[in-house]
Order: C-alpha cells, then structure tokens, then sequence
C-alpha cells in the first residue's frame, strides 16, 4: 500500500471535470484508488466521478491519495502527477 | 480494460431539458454513444411523443436493457415513457438530475438493468445537498 499527500492547486479545485480526468486515470489501473481530505474522515473512490465530488475539495485543500495493488507504483506517480499539474488547467 | 456492452439509457423531459442534461454529461466524460435524449415539445401529440421514444429505445440498446430517465413523476414524458416499461428489459427512474446522467455514463461492471434503475434512483436522491450545510461548520449540538 502507498500514501501520499498532495494540494489541489487548480482555480476551481476539484471539480466535476478535474474528477472525471482523474477517474479516467485511476481505472486504467487494478490496483484500488481511494482519496480523503486531511481535514476529515470522508473517503472517496477514485474511479467514480460522483464519490470524488462529494470530497467537495476547493484549491488548497489537501488529499490523501491512497493506493493499493499490484501496479500501485504505477498508479501513484502518474496521479500525482495529475494532482501536480493542476488537472491541465493550470 | 476491453469494452463492456453497455445498459442504453434515453432522457425524456418536457422541453430542452434532456439535450441539455446530456450535453452538460458529455462535456464532463465525453462522448456518450450509449444515452441519447428525447424532448417532448408543448404541442407534440403522444403518438408522436411515442414514436420518437420508440425510435430512442432501438437506437441505443445493446442489448441489456434501457433505461428512461424522465423530468418529473406525473408529468406527460414519464407518463409517455412509462407505457414502454418492460420488467428488466425497460426501466424507468423518474426526476433526472445530473448525477444520475454521469452514473449511467460511467458503466465499468456489468451489472444487471433493475441494479443499475436502483443505483441511479439512489445516486440521483444522495446527490442532493443543502451547500450551506457543508460550508458552515456544524453547530455545537447543545440538546442532545
């Protein structure tokens, strides 16, 4: 299992488009994909649009990205990468 | 990850309501082959309603089933939609919203019909949230 924490550093945070990039990523991927705001217990699935939007995560929020499987090291790098880059909208 | 059949879904609802609801999902995920939209006109006559339904439901079926999403319980499009329901073959879940659009959208397992009508009944009901409540931090429940 990896963890890692990153920012949310896109205007619009989180968003519905932002989601569904992520979520498009993370299903290329066996290895499970769960995110969580630092700042509270809600934990979202990855790989579903509509369980990330309830993260409700604005920019400068910060995520646990929590990744477990057979190609998690994969997985992880290029999600962060996502996070990093700000979804492309930066 | 090869592709999956998947459950054909058509929005019907009074005016422009259903192109649009669809046009909003495809600019979130992208192009939907699988749902299309049928807006009832003011004036429009049932048989016509009917056949433009008709014609949805044939263009979009894999082969596992469709579901109607409708505007409002009640309401003529759900009244229309509802003539085409078949148990398993053709469901219909009525007060479409945006949420549910992108639930039907996103088809990873194949699940059967009345599992996806009931997860997108759910989906739709979960997805509704006073903002407010979650932008004020809880108050101190004093009564308990």
């Amino acid at each position: 299992m990896l963890e890692s924490n990153v920012k949310i550093v896109n205007q619009l945070g989180l968003h519905a488009r932002a989601a569904a990039q992520l979520v498009k990523l993370s299903i290329k991927f066996s290895s499970s994909v769960k995110i969580h705001r630092t700042d509270s217990n809600i934990e979202a699935d990855a790989k579903s649009i509509l369980s990330i939007l309830t993260l409700a995560a604005s920019r400068g929020t910060t995520i646990k990205i929590t990744i477990n499987g057979s190609d998690e090291e994969q997985a992880l790098e290029e999600i962060e990468q996502l996070f990093i880059n700000g979804f492309g909208e930066l | 990850m090869s592709e999956i059949k998947k459950i054909g879904c058509v929005i019907v609802s009074h005016g422009q309501v259903a192109n649009e609801l669809l046009s909003a999902a495809e600019n979130v995920v992208g192009d939907l082959g699988h749902i299309t939209a049928v807006s009832i006109g003011w004036h429009d006559e049932v048989e016509s309603a009917k056949e433009q339904i008709s014609r949805a439901i044939v263009q979009v079926s894999e082969g596992r089933g469709v579901l109607l999403l409708t505007d409002m319980f009640g309401g003529t499009p759900t009244n229309i939609s509802a003539m085409f329901y078949e148990q398993g073959e053709v469901e219909i879940v009525t007060g479409v919203n945006l949420p549910m659009v992108i639930k039907v959208a996103n088809q990873n397992t194949e699940i059967p019909l009345t599992q996806m009508a009931d997860e997108v009944e759910n989906q739709g009901k979960e997805a509704i949230y006073q903002a407010g409540d979650l932008l004020i931090p809880k108050k101190m429940i004093k009564d308990a």
